[in-house]
């Protein structure tokens, strides 16, 4: 299993090279044919790599024009049962997490969000920012985002007593329930039918029990392939990097659950005029990304897995 | 006795629902006030090119198909909840219209009918629908 794991986050991994790679090989194609074109037709930039501005949990580089505003239902149902006898409805039964978000762009690339998520009565608020975007001569060959999410744990005050941080600070403070994720997207529209994307993401917890690290750092893909006019297959993939020099402990108990599995998504995307509709399975039960991240415990390949839905609506003012 | 009562109310209920049905048909749209600057407005997506069939056939389908339904002819399923009639793009009426008209009636719009021009950002790609309307022609 851990092959499978290692393979995907070298696929990751690589992925960017390869759209580096080809994007330049493009690149010096474009400018070996411009030499016999005496007109440079107007450049523009390329259609969406994605339909819809949010990927299962990730958010991807596709931005609505200014003044639109988009509603946002995310619901992960529980675990699929395969080893007890409990029967749960493939989950249906189990205990699920919602998400109610808001996204508005104040201009063509800039988008804040807000959201509140059922697990631990998180509240976050979010910032996506395109610095650079793809255009139709490859002059520019990716676009690219930032992404920053802000979470604000609504647990009981109690939640953080006798933890290492609570001690260090003198008692519980509001700052203990922050935690951050911050990640750059790069993505690419290859044609009509194919986009990928890449990530690098921080993420940090301001507070953690004490064998947790408070930070990590991750790599993610995401990618669609478009097999109708609205109807796409998507999948995604978060891998946790095991960096020795951010880790907070040395020794990893016996019994501590361990919280690296990564969070893999695949499933069908539904895109009409002003919604979206994801269908999925997914093997993290967060829904905001650091929470997919630092501690997802499912293992996608040994029946960890879940039934997971999205859906918006986008209003343009 | 009794039974000429039965009828009556029979009678009036059908009535009343006769009319109801009458007042929620729909409506054609009345004539369209259309900018001159619109009206001569003129495709740059020729006959034939490539993208009508891959650009305005996607977007047709995402923004479009529901109300006009798949082939222009006024049938979408959610056609049957707006007050004005849809029309039908295979009538050569409407397809005698200009460039410019069809643009002006499918991306500005009115009333019903919403502005497209937030959900189709590139002008090209909006001048692919029209050319993919053009093809419903009968």
């Amino acid at each position: 299993m851990k092959k499978i794991y290692k393979t995907l986050k070298f696929s990751a991994l690589t992925l960017f090279t390869l759209i580096a790679a080809q994007s330049a090989t493009f690149a010096q194609e474009e400018a070996t044919a411009d030499t016999t074109v005496q007109e440079k037709p107007i450049d523009k930039p390329v259609r969406p790599a994605f339909e819809n501005a949010l990927l299962f949990d990730a958010a991807t580089t596709t931005f609505y024009p200014s003044k639109s505003l988009e509603f946002v239902l995310q619901h992960r149902f529980g675990v699929i049962d395969t080893k007890d006898n409990n029967y749960d409805m493939a989950g249906i039964w189990g205990s699920a997490n919602i998400r109610f978000g808001l996204n508005y762009s104040i201009l063509n690339s800039l988008m804040v969000g807000v959201g509140t998520t059922k697990f631990n009565k998180m509240t976050d608020f979010q910032l996506k920012y395109r610095v650079i975007e793809q255009t139709r001569s490859n002059s520019i060959p990716v676009t690219v985002a930032l992404y920053e999410v802000i979470g604000i744990d609504g647990s009981p005050d109690a939640k953080w007593d006798g933890t290492p941080d609570s001690v260090t600070t003198k008692g519980y403070k509001f700052g203990n329930r922050m935690s951050y994720f911050t990640q750059l997207i790069v993505s690419r529209r290859f044609n009509d039918k194919l986009s990928l994307q890449v990530g690098g993401a921080f993420t940090h917890y301001s507070c953690v029990d004490s064998v947790y690290s408070h930070d990590r750092v991750s790599v993610s893909f995401a990618g669609r392939y478009k097999f109708s006019p609205q109807m796409s297959l998507i999948v995604s993939g978060d891998f946790p990097l095991d960096i020795k020099a951010i880790k907070d402990y040395k020794i990893v108990k016996s019994n501590t659950i361990i919280y690296d599995k990564p969070s893999l998504n695949a499933g069908l995307e539904i895109a009409t005029s002003s919604h979206a509709f994801h269908v999925y399975v997914a093997s993290a039960q967060g829904i905001i990304p650091q929470e997919c991240i630092m501690w997802n415990k499912n293992d996608f390949f040994h029946g960890g897995i879940l039934i997971g839905l999205n859906i918006t609506r986008l209003w343009n003012f | 006795m009794k039974n000429s009562i039965k009828l009556i109310v029979i009678i009036c209920t059908a009535i009343v629902f006769v009319t109801a049905n009458m007042a929620m048909a729909q409506k054609a749209g009345g004539p369209w006030t259309i900018p001159a600057t619109y009206k001569n407005m003129k495709s740059t997506v020729k006959a034939g090119d490539a993208s009508i069939n891959t650009i305005g056939k996607e977007n047709f389908n995402k923004h479009c198909k529901s109300c006009h339904g798949a082939k222009g002819l006024g049938d979408g399923p959610k056609a049957a909840n707006l007050k004005t009639s849809t029309g039908n793009f295979s009538l050569a009426a409407f397809q005698a219209r200009t460039d410019g008209e069809l643009y002006y009636m499918s991306f500005i719009g009115r009333d019903e009918m919403p502005n497209f021009e937030k959900k189709i950002l590139d002008v090209a790609d909006r001048w692919a629908v029209i050319g993919y309307i053009r093809t419903m022609k009968k």
